[in-house]
């Protein structure tokens, strides 16, 4: 569906807001993760952008530019904040540059494929990435040996590597 | 280089790259390294399904159950130690009796108030999908369950076990054994079933009363009665099967949301449900009606005004 449509619709019927949330989140979340290097914070922050993203929705007009724009600008915004509250000396850049753009839609459309994986190959790819586990922890909760988890981790790689270039 | 050698490079590299150290240059897998390097920024699903259920407002669903005990605080704190409920919602009379409540398990809401001389209390089935059911019917019995039937797989592809909460309700826990999917297709966390003596009467009720569908194939019992039925009600489901051994009926409560409150009243009526309050609007802002039907069960028959 078109995007200015489904702002329409959200703004309209919030329970529509689900489609937008699913087709930023990765964005953002990969935007947020790259400033402040940190699983936590960095789900807290997007938690926040959303809860924000969805209260303005009402005022939000649309002028052509994507909704991610929006999204990032609001994010910029956070990360800004939880610096100067974390008050370090060096904050990330605010902005978001052509270059980093092209490496968050590459993100987006690997964690994509991530969920068309295999289920085992999937499970592995999430303990080991998205909740860093390592090799014997990941074995222990899927009920496998190492050797089998890190044939499954080459796997996943592998098809994942074949996707991308596909 | 033998590809066993370079799955462990590849895993020596992930490490370095999750320990926030340099991986080491291996040309043969720089590629997947470079794709693991993006995989860092992976959000975890649990933590994006969650946010979605926070921002998300949901179209209230078909079927709330709704519980009716004596001590409504205490089974709130029984739902909170053994299933992880939250208390999402709580209005009392100010003498201490609660009116309604509401906790949320998992995906689901389930609704409850503090019985009384005119509403006695009752207790029913429920079906409980979880991602670990070992780990959750053990912390039942230490919140006070007591075990019905110990933690088994069956043959229908869950592992499952029973326990009775201490204010008679049956817990049915389950996990769906197959992976990345702990819960059936179509099944909530949460999910009425009911064990009627008469199953098949009981879906021409539902049927005729407030127009329910069959879900799943019936599966008959080898005595021609039937083991297992769903039916789908609006969006949401009820399980059956029929009345035996340790299973006998109980009495449930739902809250039945339709567009048309006084309307499904009038079938539910010709359907051979007894009135237990008419139609009226009430003060909570809901046109509501109840009724019994033929096996027990309490129909809280709601439409928001």
């Amino acid at each position: 569906m078109d995007e200015r449509l489904l702002i329409e619709a959200a703004q309209k019927d919030p329970s529509r807001f689900g489609e937008l949330y699913e087709e930023n989140v990765h964005r953002v979340y990969a935007f947020i993760i790259r400033r402040v290097r940190e699983r936590q914070t960095a789900q807290d922050l997007t938690s926040e952008v959303f809860q924000q993203a969805l209260a303005n929705l009402p005022r939000f007009e649309w002028r052509g530019a994507p909704f991610a724009a929006w999204l990032y600008r609001i994010a910029a915004n956070a990360v800004a904040d939880h610096f100067q509250k974390t008050s370090r000396e060096v904050a990330p850049p605010p902005g978001l540059d052509p270059a980093e753009e092209t490496d968050i839609e590459r993100r987006v459309m690997l964690f994509g494929m991530v969920d068309k994986l295999p289920a085992e190959q999937r499970r592995v790819i999430i303990l080991r990435f998205a909740e860093g586990k390592n090799i014997r922890e990941v074995a222990q909760q899927i009920g496998r040996s190492e050797g089998a988890v890190k044939q499954l981790q080459w796997r996943a790689l592998q098809n994942l590597r074949a996707q991308m270039h596909g | 280089m033998a590809e066993r050698e370079l799955i462990e490079q590849l895993d020596t590299a992930i490490d370095a790259l999750l320990t926030g150290r340099r991986p080491p240059d291996v040309p043969e897998i720089a590629d997947l390294v470079a794709i693991a390097a993006d995989l860092r920024d992976l959000p975890s699903p649990a933590f994006k399904a969650d946010l979605q259920w926070t921002l998300v407002p949901r179209k209230q669903p078909t079927v709330q159950l709704h519980f009716l005990v004596r001590g409504v605080r205490g089974f709130i704190q029984f739902l909170h130690d053994a299933f992880g409920g939250t208390q999402e919602f709580l209005v009392d009379d100010r003498q201490g009796r609660v009116l309604h409540a509401r906790v949320r398990i998992g995906d689901s809401v389930v609704e409850m108030g503090d019985a009384s001389e005119q509403s006695p209390p009752y207790a029913f089935g429920v079906h409980l999908y979880v991602p670990d059911v070992d780990a959750v019917y053990a912390r039942a019995l230490a919140a006070g369950a007591t075990s019905l039937h110990p933690v088994v797989d069956q043959p229908y592809g869950d592992r499952e076990g029973s326990v009775q909460d201490p204010y008679g309700n049956h817990w049915y826990i389950a996990t769906h054994l197959a992976p990345e999917q702990p819960v059936r297709p179509g099944l909530g966390t949460v999910t009425l079933f009911l064990h009627p003596r008469g199953t098949g009467r009981m879906i021409e009720f539902l049927e005729s009363a407030f127009g329910a569908r069959p879900a799943e194939a019936i599966e008959k019992a080898p005595d021609g009665t039937i083991a297992y039925a769903a039916v789908r009600l609006g969006d949401s489901t009820i399980e059956m099967g029929e009345a035996h051994g340790q299973w006998q009926p109980m009495q449930a409560g739902i809250h039945l949301y339709v567009d048309d409150a006084d309307a499904i009243y009038r079938q539910a009526m010709a359907a051979g449900a007894v009135s237990i309050v008419e139609p009226y609007d009430a003060p909570y802002g809901e046109r509501s009606a109840i009724v019994i039907d033929p096996f027990g069960n309490h129909w809280y028959i709601g439409t928001p005004l």
